[in-house]
């Protein structure tokens, strides 16, 4: 034994230093297994669980006739698991492959396909045939995986309304957005366990999670009516006026329902990325303007509630108005008004008027004006089911001065959006109670069983009946005898009022830069609509009453007859008011007709049939009975067997074949048979084959492929 | 052939002890092997033969008279310059790592027999130098001593085992009489001055003389594993998956999923630790730990009764060697340590690792056994 004391002190004490590190090591083990283990062992879970998603398919958009606005079509997309391109060894040889199929850059697709992850997309949602073909290579790790691609059959149609969803089925923008989480369903998934490398462990978990599809929504909308709200507004950029932008409204006063709603510019939702973002925009509900003289409908009513004015009150317009701290002129003030009664003045939108009772309001009591503004809604969002809603703007009533009072009264001064003044007038047209506009009317399960059912709501009367009815004939007058004469629809009472309010820019109101406007509803009576129609910046004439009130006119008659809302004026009167250029017939309803039966009868009224299918007895036809068309015009007839009882038996599949998915879609629907939809492009292939007899409700395959690109002969 | 007298005095306790600790490294690397090799007996055939061998070299090693050594101080410390040098020379580049010798049929490591050769010369050179260890200039010499085959190591390079040198010089310097507040301050002046000089180079974005970028990324990934949890941070992150895994009893044998779906790569060599936390829990790394702990008791009780100075020194030296491998090994799979890619003595996979332990365990047996001087 080594006798060295020091030594052996030194040897005990080594003998603990070297203990304490196991002491150490120990304390560390004990952290990571006893205290982190839970959490840890979770990763050591999620590293061998592989799960691949299984999108759902996104519901479907209706309006309010079940008519499809937005669908979900199949589309294939490249997926590869880079671990067995790897170890194939053919990295190179699959890059070049699939860049030549899918027309990408090798290098590209090379550096996705050896990424170091488990899984990696090469490019989503490619036509049906490159599908197809990346099949048919059966290339080691690649996987072509189906997918669902929204699709607008519709095309433009209510563009700024639905939005559109993303590449991941996502809602991006409008409805789309809104209802997302309603329309996008749960996703699935197939986990796999897996180790390192990749490699499916045999035995392993395997589990199926299926997709729950997305619930579908019907919209308040009508498809026709938007109908006719888009062509107006086409026509109306395609007229002289050529405006900066414009913008129309259809709402259901009763209900609250906003039927159509359309702006322009606008964009094709199918290829929103060919489009600037700026035109995704619903200027109709995210935008506000100043209103001008369609704001004195709020006016008028505030003051004939408060009983400031009466309708048969005289008045005299030199032409302007003076007041303590200002002076306004009347819009023609070349030519004063002069003498006239209170309706004259709201007949003349006589500005003086105006403000003499505006003034009149807020001196029976501080607010009371403001408070009609408020009530009517005007400062805050209306509450629409709609992303993005603006506030529009008024003066802080700290800082309210009489020429604010004064300038507010005719419209000017104050913010507002389009949807909050529709909002108002139609609060006027439904016995002055106010019902929250909306845009959804139902939810519907994927089988098509609703689930939800929006009614009206937040209802509040805003002026009494009494009032609402004093205004709405005052409104009447203004299309009879007004300002807003273009609106006159023969056989119906239209009550209104035109807006002209020059655009604010730097430095004050701008010469030669407008807004025209017209708002009014129908028929005055019991009305059923109200119409909103902005436009901004017209070229030349830019009165509300000449640009604005024959778009609203259009729009308006369109939509009563279509409604089915009865004329009331005596037939004499038509005649005379009513000019129309071209003779139109009215579509007889040939349901139910036989083949022969069916030709006769709309040669007999100047129309041409024309055969879809070739069952005995028509089941459609479009357009509808009892619509109104020019003389020539195409009807479709679709054909099928009907029952004793009148049911639709059987129909005929049609030739879809060269239709593109719209017109395919459209085709079906009147057949009451349902489209499943392969692949974009041009009908290819169709299953059932044209000619065969199915019952209806069928669900009709059509594989749809791009046409060959064609050669351009001439420029 | 051996000396039955000596044969009495064979340290039956230790050789136990060892024992036992085989038994379990072979177990573990028979679990550990399985989803590498589709022989399931392949790597267990191949390290129950250098155990084997190292037993032979164990018993070859009690025979020869530690005091021997003692007088060849300057040849070992020649051998072992040469040793390390001809790695440089002839050795094959592994993982950036110059650290092996391929002699055709197995890797040779040499710097693991190295630490052995330093603990032999080294022990003699403190022997002779016991009283002159009080001040920092009287150190400098063992510095010296110790900087030529440090030099060599950090050339291959392998941090690991240069860490496990350091141990060593401490650890026989301390036994030896150094002021333990002298040796305190020297340490934390080396290694502040190493942390800070890592730390100004990667904050001014500076190359790190004669370190490579894959370590400089090591120790990034060291300190924050998560973040590259894909990339350098990768092996660590994995590794402390598979020991929080195992919990308190482990998922067994065979069933750890991070070891058996090889997402812990290098699990059957220096990750083995790794193997015991998944599959065998802390119960079972706690066992590994004491299994150390008994070992270690057990060599510093051999330094003590030592008959000489030299003696001590010899076991003290063996004692540091294992005890830093353990610290820096298992450190490294549990995140307190960077990965430097050194084994775990008895346990990890590889031939040069086994055998180096196993003939320095027999200089401890050799010091036991001579305890007490023999009467002819």
């Amino acid at each position: 034994m080594n006798g060295n004391l020091l030594i052996r002190r030194r040897t005990i004490f080594l003998f603990f230093l070297l203990g304490s590190i196991f002491l150490v090591l120990g304390l560390r083990v004990a952290w990571i297994q006893l205290v982190r283990g839970e959490e840890l062992q979770k990763e050591a879970l999620d590293n061998r669980l592989q799960s691949v998603e299984i999108e759902a398919k996104r519901g479907v958009i209706y309006d309010r006739n079940g008519k499809e606005l937005a669908i979900s079509v199949d589309a294939p997309s490249i997926g590869v698991w880079p671990p067995i391109v790897k170890r194939s060894g053919k990295e190179k040889e699959i890059a070049e492959q699939l860049s030549e199929v899918l027309e990408m850059d090798k290098n590209d697709v090379l550096e996705r396909l050896s990424r170091q992850t488990m899984f990696s997309w090469i490019k989503r949602k490619v036509p049906f045939e490159k599908g197809d073909k990346i099949k048919q290579l059966d290339l080691p790790g690649v996987h072509v995986i189906q997918e669902t691609q929204r699709f607008y059959p519709k095309g433009r149609l209510a563009c700024h309304l639905l939005g559109f969803a993303g590449i991941d089925n996502q809602g991006l923008t409008g409805l789309e957005l809104q209802y997302g989480d309603v329309l996008s369903g749960k996703p699935g998934k197939i986990v796999i366990e897996k180790d390192a490398a990749g490699r499916e462990i045999p035995q392993a978990t395997h589990e199926f999670i299926p997709p729950k599809d997305g619930n579908s929504i019907v919209l308040t909308i009508d498809e026709s009516i938007q109908y006719f709200v888009e062509r107006e507004l086409d026509n109306l950029i395609n007229s002289p006026t050529d405006p900066k932008e414009c913008l129309a409204i259809v709402m259901d006063v009763k209900s609250g329902e906003i039927l159509a709603m359309a702006s322009r510019p606008n964009f094709d939702p199918n290829h929103f990325g060919d489009f600037s973002s700026k035109v995704y925009r619903n200027i109709a509900v995210n935008n506000s303007f100043e209103p001008g003289s369609t704001f004195k409908i709020v006016t008028a009513s505030a003051a004939l509630e408060e009983g400031v004015v009466s309708v048969d009150e005289h008045f005299y317009d030199p032409g302007y108005i003076k007041f303590d701290g200002g002076r306004i002129r009347c819009w023609r003030s070349g030519r004063p008004h002069g003498r006239q009664t209170f309706a004259e003045g709201v007949m003349n939108s006589c500005n003086p008027v105006f403000v003499e009772v505006g003034l009149r309001l807020e001196k029976k009591g501080e607010g009371t004006f403001y408070k009609y503004i408020r009530s009517f809604g005007f400062g805050k969002p209306t509450g629409i089911d709609f992303p993005g809603e603006a506030n529009g703007i008024l003066i802080n009533e700290e800082n309210l001065k009489p020429i604010n009072i004064a300038t507010i009264s005719i419209g000017q001064g104050i913010s507002v959006t389009p949807l909050q003044l529709i909002n108002m007038a139609a609060t006027v047209a439904n016995s002055g109670v106010m019902v929250r506009p909306h845009l959804l009317k139902e939810i519907r399960d994927p089988e098509g069983k609703v689930i939800e059912k929006i009614t009206p709501q937040n209802t509040k009367q805003v002026i009494s009946q009494e009032t609402a009815q004093k205004v709405s004939r005052l409104l009447e007058k203004v299309v009879e005898e007004g300002t807003g004469k273009n609106a006159y629809i023969a056989g119906y009472r239209v009550g209104g009022k035109t807006g002209t309010a020059q655009k604010v820019g730097k430095g004050g109101y701008q010469s030669g830069s407008y807004i025209a406007s017209f708002l009014g509803f129908a028929p005055v009576d019991d009305p059923e609509v109200a119409i909103l129609v902005v436009v901004d910046e017209p070229k030349g004439v830019y009165y509300g009453g000449q640009v604005a009130a024959p778009v609203f006119r259009n729009i308006m008659e369109d939509t009563l007859r279509y409604l089915g809302v009865p004329r009331e004026l005596p037939e004499g009167e038509e005649e005379g008011k009513g000019e129309r250029p071209e003779e139109k017939v009215v579509v007889p309803n040939v349901y139910g007709f036989d083949r022969e039966k069916a030709e006769r009868v709309l040669k007999n009224e100047g129309l041409k049939p024309s055969f879809v299918g070739s069952g005995p007895k028509i089941i459609s036809q479009s357009p509808k009975g009892s619509a109104e068309v020019r003389k020539e015009t195409e009807v479709i007839l679709y054909t099928g067997s009907i029952s004793a009882e009148g049911k639709i038996e059987k129909v005929t599949v049609p030739d879809l074949t060269g239709k593109r998915i719209w017109e395919a879609s459209a085709i079906l629907e009147a057949l009451d048979l349902s489209l499943k939809a392969e692949g974009t492009g041009e009908a290819r292939e169709q299953r059932p084959t044209p000619g065969e007899v199915v019952s209806p409700g069928t669900e009709i395959t059509v594989i749809f492929k791009e046409p060959p690109a064609q050669e351009v002969l001439s420029p | 052939m051996f000396d039955s007298r000596l044969l009495k005095k064979f340290d039956y306790s230790l050789f136990i002890l060892i024992a036992v600790m085989l038994v379990f490294s072979t177990v573990i690397l028979y679990s550990a092997t399985q989803s590498i090799s589709t022989d399931p007996f392949f790597y267990i055939k191949k390290q129950l033969l250098f155990i084997l061998l190292g037993i032979i070299g164990l018993f070859l090693v009690i025979n020869i008279n530690y005091s021997l050594f003692a007088s060849y101080q300057w040849h070992l410390y020649l051998l072992n310059l040469l040793l390390l040098a001809s790695v440089l020379l002839f050795g094959k580049e592994v993982n950036g790592a110059k650290s092996w010798i391929d002699f055709g049929s197995f890797y040779f490591q040499p710097s693991e027999f190295s630490k052995i050769l330093i603990v032999l010369s080294f022990a003699q050179f403190l022997n002779t130098r016991r009283d002159k260890l009080n001040s920092l200039l009287d150190l400098l010499p063992c510095f010296a001593y110790f900087f030529p085959p440090m030099l060599l190591i950090m050339a291959q390079p392998d941090l690991g085992s240069a860490l496990v040198f350091l141990g060593i010089l401490f650890g026989m310097v301390f036994v030896a009489g150094a002021r333990p507040g002298l040796l305190a301050a020297i340490g934390s002046g080396v290694v502040g001055t190493f942390i800070g000089f890592l730390m100004a180079c990667l904050h001014f974005g500076f190359s790190i003389p004669y370190i490579k970028e894959y370590q400089v990324m090591r120790i990034i990934a060291f300190l924050n594993p998560y973040e590259y949890a894909q990339g350098a941070g990768y092996q660590l992150v994995q590794s402390l998956i598979a020991v929080g895994s195992g919990g308190i009893w482990g998922t067994g044998l065979r069933q750890g999923s991070q070891v058996q779906l090889n997402f812990l790569p290098y699990h059957h060599t220096d990750f083995i630790f790794s193997v015991v936390g998944e599959e065998l829990g802390f119960v079972g790394g706690l066992m590994l730990l004491l299994l150390y702990f008994l070992l270690v008791h057990r060599l510093i009780q051999i330094a003590m009764e030592a008959k000489d100075v030299y003696g001590t020194l010899i076991v003290t030296g063996v004692a540091s060697i294992l005890v830093f491998h353990v610290l820096v090994n298992i450190g490294m799979t549990i995140g307190i340590m960077p990965i430097t890619g050194i084994p775990l003595p008895l346990f990890s996979y590889g031939g040069s690792n086994m055998l180096a332990t196993l003939l320095a365990l027999g200089l401890a047996f050799n010091v036991s056994m001579r305890k007490q001087k023999i009467l002819f």
